[in-house]
């Protein structure tokens, strides 16, 4: 899970510091007011109606630098490999240089506590002065950069399926999966292909079309859906009818009308021993579109397990089921009748994790309940026809009148010349979406030719399926083609043309092609007008579509894609289950919704004193009277709790499996809110000592905090240690999973330390006011990693100056989300491109 | 004669999956490609790499005698009733994934397994690995070239300027060019055997890929003018993506067209196992069968990746992969260490077994096969690189003796191994990676 981009830092040594006094002062530049906001940790963080700080003139920049950077960073020192004895901060040339420089004093990381440290506010005027060098000097030269060619990756690509087709499709087993490059997996630069994308490619697109358009000539298929072995199902499910526990909901898309057999599974093993035997009167539920289609009677099967089992003398009960089922997307549930509401009289407690136990499972004393754990869907079988799905709909904007079944339509060429004009009609409608441009007659040829050769072999239908697989696999689809304008010399800035911007803002806000208005405000060429460029953001961000920022964006940078891959010990957390894995994503989730559907501040994320949670959660977090599987937006009411420093999501995905990793929380917040990871550690690192546990081995009565003093009494790890350790420390309340603690090992939790800018913390409270006294590094980090996001590249050293006219442009609008967005579409980065000039000849290498 | 003895069951389990899958497609294949083949009686050899990261404990890995008369160590001793195709091979390094920027070591472990040469920082550039190298020279008539598998999915766990694509894979199709890793049991199936629900439109749909690959290469050609430099690369590789994919689809539909047998329709897997053994062991299945028809003769297959948390609780050992591996040098907690390292081995016994139990022209897979096991590192408590934990298994075709302990100099790149496991498929090579000579296998 680490990231790390940047060289390694400065080594600094330790030892006690003075603490700081926050004084503002000597700062004269104005736009410094403006990005001052919410210095003084106020709740809401507002770059408007700050007070002026006194001015009165400090010391220049190359004093400070002088005075308290360069006897560690010198020409013969070069700690962490930096000099800064002779660049001139007033007139910085070396801009990379200068932006690491930036970011450590964004953060409060440097000068390191060991050393001398001027006031808070010298060392943010030197800040000042080195930024608006480099700002003003890249607004007289800016610099755009330009993205390599983009490839639709994965997620993408399901979503250009169901705009384009209204066809939901599942990826995962179509596409391979996409590299990734600074935790993202739409960075142009690593979207290569390869033969075997290719080939995906090529697949996906015959089985789309077959399906879009309803192809009768099917084999069947069968899909699985799994229900993760951790999931506990003794109760309700968000999404299932009342009166049931456990199970899973489905949105299936049935590809044409015919019978669909239905298979279920029950969890057989849960790491070894058998499962689910001694309920009793337990009834599994199919029920379609919410309504109940088959009840199967779990009674006579001995063990569930047992597919058609009948030992003892019962009747084989075949857990399976076959029903016609008409085309098209349809809601499948399968749950178990809850039998009783009453608490299970054991004598056992049960943990909140229904299959955490590894011995107890069918012993005696402890009531156990069969759990599903797949249901398969294979079909089609006995097809009646093609059925009117959403896909054909969309598809289908005319109908030749042969296909309308009148003989009457006239002669054989004239049926023809119809058909051929409603082809024409589908495929440049399907093709304009798909390539996010107006279609020309060279796009269109290929096309036609590909219908002919499908008619010729069948129906119309046939025809314009094979029309669509060709537009599937055409690079115009697959890549999002911009280029420069002719004849400008290489390095010269442009801006891109409408529709390049269009499919960039698509792409960015939907995960997705532009939708019809989009696209024809863009071929009207109005997106050049501000006003309707903001008027169209807005629109997206409001559109449903924008839910992928939630999954996509918040989704990786947050790390929430990784939650599933975690697996907290059952030994050490019995009551983890998938139920509050998915809760932890899901509260994440909502919180990231609320900033970007209700406009908030993007401090909310740090901040809020709201949270979503469901009854699972709520028992986790000690939230009172909630009830239900639902989530729900309440109120916050204990400090620790709040923002993202306390939920479960990120306390989890920074945890080991056993135990809480202070190191990997500092690190990841440094990382990830603050914009300034920390260097990998050296080899020959002695392990963490971990926690023995186990029949006659005593146990180390050692907190996490006392082992990491112990770990890291080695010099070298101290400098960065000292920095991430603190951070970390501080959420040690809570435990691997997210869980609050007042004792670890029978030891008091100590979550107080001391920042390396010298702040106190205790808890997690004051280290989120601690980090929020450092605004700019959390709203300019969030942008920067936005904008990435947004451009489709990494994001480099050049690119600083967008990032900071950015959020000074959000300031003006207290952060809100659709400020940050706007500044960021409007930014030049966005909006232009460096020109790479004339390509040369053609040639016919390759990388080969 | 020979040709008899190639004849597969007609129905082939998928154990895991739980699957039954009916195999004419393949008879029919295996059928079609002794007519490429030099003889009927001699297949190619087979050419399989599988990597774990993380290293090993080495007490309990390396054994104690050289030679015919070397012992099966406790970790070693799942495969000990294939003695006779076993060589352990002790003492290589990696050398060049030790080094300046220390931090890393993960990160390069994976890119210099097979590819002895040291990932490039800020880029995503390494040599090209042996196993394309050997795919190139004996596996092009083939339907696929080589078949990348893996059991974790791609994730974002990457360092210090070290892209994800050096913890994704460990195949390299160029210095530039790392090779997708597939986990998903069913693509490959699909991959393996194509998609549709007949043989008659497998066929069909062959074709149609064909024209449809044909009418985009021709497009994409005329739309290279006008793009910037960088883009054209891309193109330029994506028409020779596209050019790959169409000889793949020669190959199967020219074998189709000498083919006289009926095909039927295997089921595909479904879904991914959630469990790493049922996993492990479907991939296993599927692979076996991909060597068995010679639909590839070369493969590489990654048990995890590196830094990878995974819990292997049928191991013994309760903890994350990674964590165990940082033991302390606390003997308790290698030896918690090592049972990892056992269970793995006993999930490559599983295939090992398979190969032996599948007949193959003049003997069994495995007499045909050559199958690399192992790590770049071996203490990873300390990130050491070597020396390290390798076994290789089967008689790649009489190449090599097995039943040996080869102990070679200490600090002996095991890039000279790479060099002679070529050498023993036929691929001559005076030198590869970091290599400083060739090892007597």
């Amino acid at each position: 899970m680490r990231r790390f981009v940047q060289p390694p830092a400065a080594r600094e040594s330790v030892s006690a510091r003075r603490s700081l006094a926050y004084r503002v002062a000597a700062c004269s530049l104005p736009m410094v007011l403006i990005l001052l906001g919410g210095w003084s940790g106020a709740p809401s963080i507002s770059g408007q109606g700050q007070t002026p700080p006194a001015s009165a003139p400090g010391p220049s920049p190359r004093a400070v630098l002088d005075q308290y950077c360069v006897t560690c960073h010198s020409d013969a020192a070069k700690t962490g490999g930096l000099t800064l004895a002779r660049l001139d901060p007033e007139h910085p040339v070396d801009g990379e240089t200068w932006e690491k420089v930036i970011k450590k004093l964004r953060a409060g990381l440097m000068p390191p506590s060991a050393a001398r440290r001027p006031d808070r506010a010298t060392l943010e005027g030197l800040r000042r002065t080195i930024e608006t060098s480099i700002d003003s000097a890249a607004a007289a030269k800016p610099d755009p950069g330009a993205t390599t060619l983009h490839r639709l990756n994965r997620n993408e690509y399901a979503n250009v399926i169901r705009d384009l087709l209204a066809l939901d499709v599942e990826t995962a087993t179509m596409l391979p999966p996409d590299d990734s490059t600074e935790g993202f997996d739409n960075i142009a630069d690593v979207l290569g292909t390869s033969p075997a994308l290719i080939e995906r490619y090529v697949g996906a697109a015959g089985k789309i079309s077959r399906l879009a358009v309803g192809n009768t000539d099917l084999g069947p298929l069968s899909v699985t859906y799994k229900v993760r072995g951790d999931l506990s199902q003794d109760r309700h499910i968000e999404g299932l009818p009342v009166g049931t526990r456990g199970g899973i909901v489905i949105r299936h898309n049935f590809p044409v009308d015919g019978e669909y057999l239905f298979k279920f599974s029950l969890l057989k093993v849960n790491f070894g021993p058998q499962y689910g035997g001694a309920a009793k009167d337990e009834q599994l539920e199919l029920s379609v579109n919410g309504e109940r289609v088959k009840l199967i009677d779990l009674r006579s099967v001995p063990y569930y397990y047992i597919r058609g089992g009948g030992a003892g003398g019962g009747p084989a009960v075949p857990l399976e089921v076959r029903l016609p089922i008409k085309a098209g997307p349809q809601t499948v549930a399968v749950t178990f009748v809850k039998k009783s509401a009453a608490y299970v009289d054991d004598l056992f407690q049960r943990f909140d994790a229904t299959t955490a136990d590894l011995q107890t499972g069918v012993q005696f004393g402890y009531t156990t309940v069969p759990h599903l754990s797949g249901v398969e869907i294979l079909g089609p079988y006995n097809i009646t026809g093609p059925g009117e799905t959403p896909s054909r709909a969309r598809i289908f904007v005319c109908r030749p009148a042969s296909a309308q079944g009148s003989g009457a339509a006239g002669s054989a060429d004239r049926a023809a010349a119809d058909e051929t004009a409603c082809a024409r009609t589908i495929l440049s409608t399907l093709a304009r979406r798909a390539f996010r441009r107006p279609v020309t007659a060279a796009d269109l040829a290929p096309l036609l030719s590909f219908y002919r050769t499908g008619r010729q072999g069948g129906d119309f239908d046939a025809g314009i399926e094979m029309g669509l697989r060709r537009i599937l696999t055409d690079p115009n689809f697959v890549f999002r083609f911009e280029r420069d304008p002719a004849n400008l010399p290489a390095g010269t800035p442009y801006r891109l043309s409408d529709v390049e911007i269009a499919s960039r803002l698509s792409f960015f806000l939907w995960s997705s092609i532009p939708d019809e208005e989009l696209l024809r405000t863009a071929e009207q060429g109005a997106l050049k007008d501000p006003a309707v460029l903001e008027r169209q953001v807005r629109r997206m961000l409001g559109d449903p579509r924008s839910r992928a920022l939630v999954s996509n964006f918040a989704g990786q940078w947050l790390f929430l894609r990784e939650l599933r891959n975690r697996n907290p010990d059952v030994l050490v957390y019995p009551n983890f289950d998938d139920n509050l894995r998915q809760a932890f994503q899901r509260e994440t989730e909502l919180l990231f919704d609320s900033v970007v559907h209700e406009d908030r501040s993007v401090f909310d994320l740090m901040n809020a004193d709201y949270t979503f949670v469901n009854e699972r959660l709520a028992k986790h977090y000690g939230i009172p009277n909630v009830y239900g599987s639902d989530f729900r937006r309440v109120a916050v009411a204990d400090q620790a709790r709040r923002g993202l420093l306390g939920q479960g999501s990120m306390l989890t995905v920074t945890s080991a499996p056993n135990r809480t990793s202070p190191v990997t929380r500092g690190a990841w917040i440094l990382e990830n809110l603050l914009g300034t990871p920390p260097p990998l550690p050296p080899p020959n690192v002695p392990a963490f000592p971990e926690k023995k546990t186990g029949q006659g081995v005593a146990e180390e009565a050692l907190s996490v905090r006392d082992k990491m003093v112990q770990h890291r009494t080695n010099q070298p790890c101290l400098g960065c240690h000292q920095i991430m350790d603190p951070i970390g420390l501080a959420l040690e309340n809570f435990d691997g999973v997210g869980h609050w603690r007042t004792a670890e090992s029978g030891v008091r939790i100590d979550a107080s330390g001391k920042l390396v800018d010298g702040t106190p913390v205790d808890g997690a409270e004051s280290l989120r006011r601690a980090l929020l006294n450092y605004p700019d590094a959390f709203v300019q980090t969030m942008t920067e990693k936005l904008l990435m996001y947004g451009v489709g590249r990494v994001a480099h050293y050049y690119d600083m100056p967008a990032v900071r006219a950015i959020t000074r442009e959000a300031a003006r609008h207290d952060y809100r989300f659709s400020s940050l967005v706007l500044a960021i579409v409007k930014s030049d980065p966005f909006q232009m491109r460096t020109a790479s000039g004339a390509a040369p000849p053609a040639a016919s290498a390759t990388n080969r | 004669m020979y040709l008899t003895k190639k004849h597969l069951s007609r129905r082939t389990f998928l154990r895991g999956a739980g699957v039954t899958m009916a195999l004419p497609f393949l008879e029919s294949m295996v059928g079609a490609q002794t007519v490429l083949r030099k003889t009927a009686a001699m297949p190619g050899t087979r050419f399989g790499c599988i990597y774990v990261p993380h290293g090993a404990t080495m007490s309990k890995w390396t054994p104690a005698a050289e030679g015919k008369a070397f012992e099966f160590t406790d970790t070693l001793a799942p495969l000990e009733k294939f003695r006779e195709h076993v060589s352990v091979v002790s003492n290589l390094v990696h050398a060049s994934a030790t080094g300046a920027d220390a931090g890393a070591e993960h990160a390069r472990s994976a890119a210099i397994f097979l590819s002895g040469g040291r990932p490039q920082k800020n880029a995503v550039r390494v040599g090209v690995t042996v196993d394309q190298i050997v795919a190139e020279h004996i596996s092009q008539d083939t339907p696929l070239p080589s078949l990348e598998l893996g059991i974790e999915e791609a994730s974002l766990s990457c360092g210090a300027g070290y892209g994800c694509a050096y913890f994704n894979t460990i195949a390299w199709r160029t210095p530039t060019v790392p090779l997708p890793v597939e986990n998903s049991p069913q693509a490959v199936f699909e991959k393996l055997f194509g998609d549709g629900g007949t043989t008659e439109q497998r066929l069909r749909r062959k074709r149609e890929d064909r024209s449809i690959l044909d009418s985009i290469r021709e497009q994409t050609v005329s739309l290279q003018r006008g793009l910037p430099a960088t883009d054209r690369m891309r193109v330029d590789g994506y028409l020779d993506d596209i050019r790959e994919i169409e000889r793949r689809i020669k190959t199967v539909l020219d074998r189709n067209a000498q083919s006289a047998d009926p095909l039927s329709v295997p089921d595909a897997p479904v879904g991914t196992p959630e469990a790493f053994e049922e996993h492990v062991k479907l991939m296993f299945d599927l692979l076996t069968l991909a060597y068995q028809s010679e639909t590839t003769r070369v493969s590489t297959l990654m048990f995890a990746k590196d830094l990878s948390p995974a819990s292997y609780p049928l191991s013994g050992n309760r903890g994350g992969f990674h964590g165990s591996s940082h033991h302390a040098n606390v003997k308790e907690r290698m030896d918690q260490f090592a049972l990892i390292n056992k269970y793995h081995v006993q999930m490559l016994a599983y295939f090992i077994g398979k190969l032996a139990a599948t007949p193959d022209g003049d003997g069994t897979l495995l007499d045909h096969s050559m199958i690399l096991y192992g790590s770049s590192m071996s203490n990873g408590n300390q990130h050491d690189h070597g020396p390290l934990p390798l076994v290789i298994l089967g008689h790649a075709s009489g190449q090599l003796a097995g039943n040996r302990h080869i102990v070679a100099a200490p600090q002996t790149p095991m890039s000279n191994l790479l060099l002679s496991m070529m050498d023993k498929v036929g691929v001559h090579q005076e030198s590869f990676g970091d290599s400083t000579g060739k090892l007597e296998l």
